[in-house]
């Protein structure tokens, strides 16, 4: 009989009846009995120190429990700090303001109470003193040498700065026949998840036993951060995660708040949840990808690229995020900047820099501004020396047959398919035709833009890749799976990852059900628990799931698969190479009446020694760790085609293509969706989407009102095609949870200035609301 | 003040600052109905009172009183069961991590209450007061049109899909 294969279909996701039936549970549905609940009293003021915080009215609120600043933290608890990263500046920090806050929003108290309107009601009535100080708020105002400064220990605004040299730039530059320089910059945003982040922190004085359930991406790395600030124990430390509404990079740290919170549940021996809300999330959670880069690019007459500099600003705001460090932003943006394209000559600096703003934390794709800026620049380039965009791309990406090759910065390339997708998308969105239509329009006073962006996205992040980085300790990066078969012979599979939103109690079930041979619905995959999960510190992050979970599960799955086989085996003493798992049952070959099902292969492992296991162990349950190798790119050319109406300034995109290749799909509509997701996020960055902030530091986007998001009015059906390369490698799956933000902001941005050529408009920039179209175009 | 909560009347004491959603998560466990924003802007807290789509973080409870809602538990009728525009949702993988989805399927059981043939551009105009951070919006859309197909199978209304499966 033929079993279908579940791998590479698109299979009903495990998650969607409790989601879609209101059964979900997120970190808010948690009710502990004798809960508390938490409030912050969070700084009004960018840059001021504290003169005093009186806590009186507060703490005789009927309702409130316990206020606690940093005075009575400081003596229970530790701060947060990172050890730095060679030539990094990494402030040490508290959890409430010690002494001097450096943005809108610090939180200065925790007001915990019977209810959050209560909790709300008495940090209303804390009152703190503030000597106000000038606030640093741009990157250039930052690097000025009187500046004011976040850190006067440190002695400067700028905590990073490095140099690079590849090949020699001046020569190459010298045989140019067109240089281009220009300045582009992408406007600080943010992650923006739909749940914004919290936690419920539960304290037990009789064990002393803390657990803490919490919205988080990386319950592990939670739990280690946490039982080193609060000097709490870690075999008395359990971090467990729910249902995750979102997060994109956002909640993989630790907060201030989740010290916090945790502290007052040790001190109150009492149950706290702190629930953040939408201004709080948008002011203090994170904010993302502030970068300016300054390119001189030269060409020769041809097009071909002869050499390219990059002088690189980043903002990283006003304190650390733990975790992944402000210079691994710029490495990640050095080693990623040349992508496929032939470049032998480059030089790359990079300068970091501290303001009062919200803390830089990573964003889907968090090194984006590398495939934007570059993808920019060869538009610029192109209409410089009068080429197709289309046609320069191809002039300069590796051809198959110089490959495999490392890249001027020595990343492996392997197997690149940037030539066929580009050529794939200009075909799916009829690109001759396109250039028709546009120059009929134009006649008609209507604007019509193309724009393409290619990237390779390391999908994991591959040992070549960190050696380039330069500054990670571990070359690879590992990943465990740990699967059990049930007494009743069902499966349950525990997993470092911690998905939200990414369907892996789908897609990781598929993969056990097929390589052990059993139903789907026999398989239960268990994530955000610390007492069970494989210790991980990235949980769900950086688009590795497909490959290093899926090798993890697939290699543990194998073995527990040998297990059960000898169950059979020693039972019938019948070879183990005569048998085979088909449909949940044991079956010998040749011998119809031999039939082992899964719930007697259960019951057998638990109550007879030596069959599942030679030395008389019970059970079946199987480790499996996997670790990343050199190849694991995913690739893909965006397209996408705009009209702007220079009336009103509103760009409406017209189509977007997406050519992906991530080898082969595990569940193809799960794949699509993170494609399509990522794609509307970088869309909504370039035409909403901005975390501003006034000169005097104030902040100006706290609710969804003044922080707009695209809608489902606002992007349009993306079309995604998919390239089915094969890896030579074991696992074929490879990450597709970024790209999608990754190239859309620069397929988005070539096409508006496509668009605008008549107007002669240069975008240099990313943000492109619509009074910034008209004004770009001269029209106001 | 009493209230109808997905065909069961309930009752409650209300502060004057409790909003419909406090009501419907705290006092009656029904934590489906999800606060995204607690401005009104994100429409993850959606609910119909009397028929009609409310922000639940907005509305006051007490004015509430003597209406019926519906919330995303009261969709599928008994406990786990799904109607057809859950079922649709689900064949076409609409949602990925589930926070706004309460608010997706009221306003499209708003829309299809109204409209059971509604158009790609119908479905986006209703969706469009729900802010969706995961999907792009692409298998909503699709999850709702389809939804809409069945329904119209379902009571044998007027065919004609409108699109019921992007390609």
């Amino acid at each position: 009989m033929t079993i279908q294969r579940l791998t590479g279909t698109s299979v009903q996701r495990v998650e969607d009846p409790r989601i879609l039936t209101g059964r979900g549970r997120y970190v808010d549905d948690v009710v502990l009995p004798g809960m508390l609940h938490a409030a912050f009293v969070r700084s009004p003021h960018a840059h001021a120190r504290i003169m005093s915080i009186d806590v009186t009215a507060a703490s005789i609120l009927p309702g409130v429990h316990l206020v606690l600043t940093d005075a009575d933290l400081r003596p229970i608890i530790g701060d947060l700090t990172a050890n730095g990263s060679p030539g990094l500046f990494v402030a040490t920090y508290s959890a409430l303001a010690r002494g001097t806050v450096r943005l809108v929003g610090e939180p200065i108290a925790i007001v915990v109470a019977d209810s959050r309107a209560l909790a709300e009601d008495g940090a209303a009535l804390v009152a703190v003193e503030y000597y106000v100080l000038d606030p640093v708020v741009d990157m250039d105002d930052a690097m000025r040498d009187d500046a004011p400064l976040l850190y006067p220990e440190h002695g400067s605004n700028v905590i990073y700065r490095t140099e690079h040299r590849y090949g020699d730039t001046a020569s190459a530059f010298a045989g140019a026949a067109h240089i281009v320089r220009e300045r582009f910059l992408q406007h600080r945003h943010a992650n923006v998840p739909m749940e914004c982040r919290g936690g419920v922190a539960d304290f037990s004085p009789a064990t002393r036993a803390l657990e803490y359930t919490v919205s988080h991406q990386a319950p592990h790395a939670m739990r280690f951060q946490l039982s080193l600030i609060l000097r709490q124990p870690t075999h008395l430390l359990r971090v467990r995660c729910g249902d995750i509404g979102g997060s994109f990079g956002q909640k993989g740290g630790i907060g201030r708040e989740d010290i916090a919170t945790c502290a007052a549940a040790r001190i109150l021996g009492r149950p706290v949840k702190w629930i953040e809300d939408r201004a709080e999330n948008l002011a203090v959670a994170g904010q993302a990808r502030e970068e300016r880069l300054e390119v001189e690019a030269a060409i020769d007459a041809e097009g071909h690229l002869l050499g390219v500099r990059v002088k690189m600003v980043m903002d990283t705001g006003a304190y650390p995020q733990l975790g992944f460090p402000a210079s691994g932003y710029t490495n990640v943006v050095r080693s990623l900047f040349p992508g496929a394209y032939r470049l032998g000559h480059y030089d790359f600096d990079a300068v970091a820099v501290t303001t009062n703003k919200g803390t830089y934390v990573p964003y889907r794709g968090p090194w984006e501004v590398e495939t934007w800026v570059r993808e920019r620049m060869i538009d610029v380039l192109a209409r410089t020396a009068g080429i197709d965009p289309v046609e320069i791309r191809l002039r300069n990406l590796w051809n198959d047959d110089e490959l495999p090759r490392k890249s001027v910065v020595g990343v492996e390339l392997i197997k690149m398919t940037q030539r066929e997708s580009l050529l794939q998308a200009r075909e799916r969105i009829d690109y001759d035709a396109f250039r028709v239509e546009q120059a009929e329009a134009r006649k008609n006073g209507r604007y019509l833009g193309i724009g393409f962006c290619n990237f390779i996205e390391p999908a994991p992040f591959m040992p070549s890749l960190i050696k380039a980085i330069g500054f990670m300790a571990a070359p690879r990066t590992p990943q465990e799976a740990h699967i059990r078969v049930e007494p009743d012979g069902t499966i349950t599979l525990f997993t470092s990852q911690q998905p939200h939103g990414q369907g892996h109690e789908t897609t990781l079930a598929q993969l056990i059900a097929d390589e052990i041979g059993v139903g789907i619905e026999r398989v239960r995959v268990v994530h955000g628990d610390t007492q069970v999960t494989p210790f991980n510190f990235v949980g769900t992050g950086g688009s590795r799931a497909a490959t290093l979970a899926s090798g993890a599960v697939m290699g543990a799955a194998r073995q527990v698969r040998e297990r059960i086989l000898r169950v059979a085996a020693e039972l019938w003493e019948i070879d183990i190479t005569d048998l085979d798992i088909v449909d949940g049952e044991v079956v010998a070959n040749g011998v119809p009446s031999r039939r082992l099902p899964m719930q007697m292969v259960g019951i057998l492992a638990y109550t007879r020694p030596g069959l599942a296991n030679e030395d008389g162990s019970l059970g079946i349950d199987e480790h499996h760790a996997y670790i990343s190798y050199e190849g694991t790119w995913s690739q893909s050319t965006h397209c996408c085609t705009v009209e702007v109406d220079v009336e009103t300034g509103h760009v409406r995109v017209l189509r977007f293509v997406v050519v992906e290749d991530c080898g082969e799909m595990i569940n193809p509509a799960i794949v699509d969706g993170q494609v399509r997701g990522g794609v509307a996020q970088g869309i909504s960055a370039v035409l909403f989407e901005r975390s501003a902030y006034g000169a005097d530091g104030s902040y100006r986007a706290d609710s969804l009102s003044n922080y707009l998001v695209a809608t489902a009015n606002d992007i349009p059906h993306i079309e995604v095609v998919h390239r089915h390369s094969h890896p030579d490698d074991p696992v074929p799956f490879r990450g597709v949870g970024e790209g999608g933000a990754i190239g859309a902001p620069a397929a988005l941005t070539n096409a508006i200035e496509d668009a605008l050529v008549p107007f002669g408009a240069k975008i240099r920039e990313q943000h492109l609301p619509p009074h910034r179209i008209l004004e770009l175009c001269g029209l106001i | 003040m009493r209230v109808t909560v997905n065909g069961t009347e309930r009752s409650a004491t209300v502060e004057p600052r409790h909003t419909l959603a406090e009501l419907l998560r705290e006092d009656f466990a029904l934590t489906g109905t999800h606060l995204g924003c607690e401005q009104g802007a994100c429409g993850a807290c959606t609910v119909l009172v009397d028929g009609a789509s409310a922000r639940s973080c907005l509305f006051p409870a007490f004015r509430a009183d003597g209406t019926s809602v519906v919330t995303v538990e009261g969709l599928g009728g008994a406990p786990g069961a799904m109607n057809t525009l859950q079922r649709a949702c689900l064949e076409r993988h609409s949602f990925q991590c589930g926070f706004c989805t309460p608010g997706m399927l009221i306003a499209a059981t708003e829309l299809l209450a109204e409209n059971v043939e509604p158009t790609e551009a119908d479905v986006r105009e209703a969706l469009s007061g729900t802010i969706c951070r995961c999907t792009g919006y692409d298998s909503i859309v699709a999850g709702v049109l389809h939804a809409a197909d069945l329904i119209r199978v379902e009571t044998g209304a007027a065919s004609g899909s409108a699109m019921g499966e992007h390609s």
